[in-house]
């Protein structure tokens, strides 16, 4: 007897779950590189989410979960994907505890409504990925995407207590808790950040929290070289100075960030009011020595964001904090002819590098050069967002290294069937 | 998900003398004669933690480097022996105790750092490390490695790792976990790998991230890179004394209400603060209920602005007087009875039991009371010095263990209050870690299917039951009936300073 096709298989999914009448006929396709989900769902609840998965499984559909669709560029081109698992109406904040800044919520609550209801009490998530006004919780920890504040605050993980996740086979387990420190059991909820939703579907998660500053200004600081820029935000980065966000834009960024035409250290200052004086007084002085023009940029960051999304060819540096600023130079030397655009947040080693190579072709070639600068550094470069046809050439995540044979073991002992986004993820799991 | 794997070790069987002896041999020739040892004499010192249960190892390996790590994992291996990683042995959860038997691969040996990269404010260090020296041999860049575990003095980078060990200091920078970029780790078929490194955005599962507090059950560091902080330009220390302990706890949850999220907030009761004023003569009132000693750090304008909101808070939560030291010397002087409250306790208990709960900080008052109640019920003392600021409770139950039936009692009782933090929604370790003590109040958190999931990471790293057998999780089949810590004695191997 011959496989059911896959057409078949979903029929039988959609007839298994329709009781949930969460297959509305015309609910919006998913596509992920060019995959076009054959089904999509937005269950709205642990147990459909549950539900779901158990009947893709049993069916033996891919399952990819899907937020508001801000990072799906990111990752290799999956093998196949039949269903598109949506979190969007997973939108619950289940339970906010000013006094305790804490948060536990629905994977599919949006950042910025998120962000909206705890400024009420004066705190915040300090996590700002380019696509922050519309992507969900679950979606930037699935993708461990950062912005600026990284600077000060690190990024997802350092915020997370504890997550819900559906597993492949529709089985529903939890790590952490929802108190600030705890050390029981085995930190599971690690794995998933950046997993891209191939280990398993998260529905729910725990952050501590920050206090939203009193004061919060902008400064960027245009200055006649990119060792100058950089200078400036080591220098306050050194002193301990009240910045919570820290970017070194290429000429070209700045220009579409904040309208400068050079180098230029984008500052978010922010704190108490005194200690925001002080460092406004201290950064006017370094800008100064570095014969830097400082200015006051209201509404930057969100200009960052905007330019900083996906372009038709993203890469992410990564490398030692101390070499981000002349890596950063570098790659601005050499395809300033491919419309790049940079920004670095140095004091984590991160250099984001977008391009629009004239032509497609020339884009294996610009991915391979970052690499090797990358490489030659003891770093590594990660490939965000590339043309379909770029994408069919390379691994976005470049080669494995030796703890490889250790995620290929949990993905076969979380997902055997490999029903979760197949292929998308390091070594091509 | 996939089965489960079944346990390789059954307690009770342990090799016999001649299967020893031939591993034995082979562990000479891997780490030289010298640092094999397996004589009763020399194996005492390694039946023991910071707790007062205890387990023989069939032998100790003092490995020097993780080549010799690895060849003394292959050949306990060879023998079907478990492992068991040690640091210094301070734990408090019976972590590092050989629950089967085994070889215990004690790793204070490895004890060089070595790269500071001041610049990029990292570190590479071997996992014999005593935290505090990694502290002292950066300080002359002007840095710090932040987590600093009351222990700090004796307790090892790889043990932290292990446990996930916090501290005072941990409140506003977080655990060893926000600390630790990556690390070297000998597997259980003695293969080495790097699992992160010292760049940050590594493409993977972050498995740096799940192995920081397995408890020894993984795997073993031999190396870790961790982060430094620069040290602030300013510190203030307040102390707070309180009339009653309710209004201590309102204040610390004031204070984290108010936005203000100090780099410490310690809280004394009054059983510590007569302990301490009578040893010490530190200054502390005896008829007051709590003191608070809450620190903040940063740029002197924030410092200055953060400590007047404190001290406001505090009087209005019903402080009746609040201290402020700013020089180094004041500052330690508020410290000290913080820092002697475990050692002013010895002098009057005999033994004393550890606890470690968390609870929402929202919670701590009732928490505090109706533990402090179940203490009554035994008619056992209690004396509370702990991180109010995240919630994490240390209660001391105070005990002579030679008065028949008190260790049945301090255990139930302990047992209760880790079931109270579990019922306020809070967890049974903040940062002592489960190990044997407690991986039958697991299941108080977690159900078979959050196991399930947590135990697909010995089935990736591959480390089966060999590291570190029976610990951490709820008692399996294998495990038999290992004798539960009874109670728990601060090894005066630690010195006279040694604070939870
Ligand atoms: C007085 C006192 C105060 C304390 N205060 C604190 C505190 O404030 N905060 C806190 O968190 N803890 C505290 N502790 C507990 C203890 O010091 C910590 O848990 C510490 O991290 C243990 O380190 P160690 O080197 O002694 O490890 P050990 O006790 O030797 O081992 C602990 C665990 O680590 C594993 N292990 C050790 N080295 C490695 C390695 N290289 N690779 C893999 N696994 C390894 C062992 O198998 C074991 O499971 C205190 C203890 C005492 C006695």
């Amino acid at each position: 007897m011959s496989e059911p096709t896959v057409a078949s298989r979903v029929d039988d999914f959609v007839a298994a779950i329709s009781q949930l009448q969460l297959h509305a006929s015309g609910a919006q396709p998913f596509e992920i590189d060019g995959l076009e989900s054959v089904v999509s769902v937005a269950p709205e609840s642990l147990a459909q989410v549950q539900k779901c998965l158990t009947e893709a499984h049993s069916s033996a559909l891919r399952v990819a979960a899907v937020g508001s669709g801000a990072h799906l560029q990111l990752g290799n081109i999956p093998e196949a994907l039949d269903v598109a698992l949506s979190t969007g109406r997973l939108h619950r904040i289940v339970a906010h505890e000013p006094a305790d800044m804490t948060v536990t919520v629905e994977a599919g609550v949006r950042l910025a409504d998120l962000q909206h209801a705890l400024a009420e009490h004066g705190q915040f998530l300090p996590l700002d990925p380019p696509g922050a006004d519309r992507a969900t919780v679950g979606g930037i920890l699935a993708a461990n995407v950062s912005g600026p504040l990284r600077h000060r605050y690190g990024t997802a993980r350092d915020w997370l207590l504890g997550t819900r996740v559906v597993h492949a086979d529709g089985s529903t387990s939890k790590s952490g808790g929802r108190v600030v420190k705890n050390v029981s059991g085995y930190d599971m909820h690690k794995v998933y950040v950046g997993s891209l939703g191939t280990l398993a579907v998260i529905t729910e998660v725990t952050f501590k929290l920050a206090p939203l500053p009193k004061v919060d200004c902008t400064l960027a600081i245009a200055s006649p070289s990119a060792a100058a820029a950089q200078s400036i935000i080591s220098a306050g980065h050194e002193r301990g100075l009240a910045v919570i966000g820290a970017e070194l834009l290429s000429p070209t960024a700045a220009s579409a960030v904040c309208d400068r035409g050079a180098w230029t250290a984008l500052l978010r200052i922010a704190g108490g009011g005194a200690a925001v004086a002080r460092t406004l007084d201290e950064l006017h002085d370094y800008a100064a020595l570095a014969e830097g023009e400082s200015a006051e940029v209201p509404g930057a960051w969100d200009r960052w964001r905007a330019v900083f999304g996906p372009a038709d060819l993203s890469l992410r540096v990564s490398v030692a904090p101390s070499d981000a600023g002349s890596i950063a130079e570098n790659l601005d030397r050499r395809f300033v002819g491919d419309a790049a655009q940079i920004s670095a947040t140095s004091t984590a080693g991160l250099v984001r590098i977008n391009l629009a190579p004239a032509d497609d072709a020339r884009a294996p070639a610009i991915v391979d050069h970052v690499r090797e600068i990358a490489v030659e550094r003891g770093g590594v470069a990660i490939v965000d967002a590339a043309p379909l046809a770029v994408k069919q050439l390379i691994d976005v995540f470049g080669p494995p290294r030796s703890d490889i044979e250790i995620m290929r073991r949990l993905k076969q002992r979380l997902d055997p069937e490999r029903l979760l986004s197949p292929g998308r993820f390091v070594g091509r799991i | 998900m996939a089965d489960e794997p079944t346990p390789s070790y059954v307690a009770g069987e342990i090799p016999n003398g001649s299967v020893t002896a031939a591993l034995i041999r082979d562990l000479e020739a891997a780490v030289g004669k010298r640092y094999v040892l397996s004589t009763p004499d020399e194996l005492l010192l390694y039946e023991y933690d910071a707790t007062i249960d205890r387990a023989r190892p069939q032998i100790v390996v003092l490995p020097e480097t993780a080549g010799q790590v690895a060849a003394a994992v292959r050949a306990a291996r060879r023998f079907d022996m478990p492992v068991i990683p040690r640091g210094a042995g301070t734990g408090i959860s019976g972590g590092a105790l050989a629950a089967t038997g085994g070889v215990v691969v004690a790793l204070t040996r490895m004890r060089r750092i070595i790269e500071v990269d001041s610049e990029n404010r990292i570190a590479i260090v071997e996992p014999g490390v005593v935290n505090l020296d990694l502290s002292k041999a950066v300080a002359k860049h002007g840095l710090y490695y932040a987590p600093d575990p009351s222990s700090q003095r004796a307790c090892t980078i790889g043990g932290n790792v292990a446990e996930n060990a916090g501290g005072p200091h941990t409140l506003a920078v977080g655990s060893t976990t926000n600390h630790v970029l990556g690390l070297e780790l000998v597997l259980a078929d003695g293969t080495v790998i790097w699992v992160g490194g010292r760049t940050r955005d590594l493409p993977g599962y972050d498995l740096a991230g799940a192995f920081v507090g397995s408890e020894g059950t993984l795997g073993i560091a031999t190396k870790i890179a961790v982060r430094l902080m620069r040290m602030p330009e300013s510190t203030r220390t307040l102390l707070a004394i309180f009339n009653r302990i309710d209004y201590a706890s309102n204040a610390v949850s004031a204070i984290i209400a108010a936005g203000i999220v100090p780099s410490a907030l310690e809280m004394m009761d009054r059983m510590i603060i007569h302990a301490v004023e009578q040893a010490l003569h530190c200054g502390y009132p005896l008829d007051a209920e709590a003191v608070l000693l809450i620190e903040v750090d940063g740029l002197e304008e924030s410092t200055a602005e953060q400590s007047e909101d404190i001290d406001r808070i505090c009087r209005d939560s019903g402080a009746r007087e609040v201290r402020l030291a700013v020089k180094q010397a004041d500052r330690e002087l508020l410290w000290a009875g913080r820092k002697s409250s475990l050692s002013a306790l010895g002098r009057y208990f005999p033994n004393f039991y550890v606890l470690d709960g968390v609870v929402p900080r929202t919670r701590l008052v009732e928490v505090l009371r109706a533990s402090n109640a179940v203490a009554e019920k035994y008619g056992l003392a209690v004396a509370n010095v702990f991180h109010a600021g995240d919630g994490n409770l240390h209660p001391n139950l105070l005990f002579d263990e030679r008065i028949p039936g008190t260790t049945v009692d301090v255990l139930q009782a302990g047992a209760e209050i880790m079931r109270l933090c579990v019922d306020a929604g809070g967890s049974i370790t903040g940062e002592h870690g489960v190990g044997l003590e407690k991986r039958d109040f697991m299941a108080w958190l977690f159900d078979d299917a959050d196991m399930a999931a947590m135990s697909s990471l010995k089935v990736a790293f591959a480390a089966g039951e060999r590291f570190n057998p029976c610990k951490a999780f709820p008692t399996h089949r294998g495990c038999g009936e290992v004798s539960v810590a009874n109670a728990q004695r601060v090894s005066a191997r630690l010195g006279e300073d040694v604070y939870v």
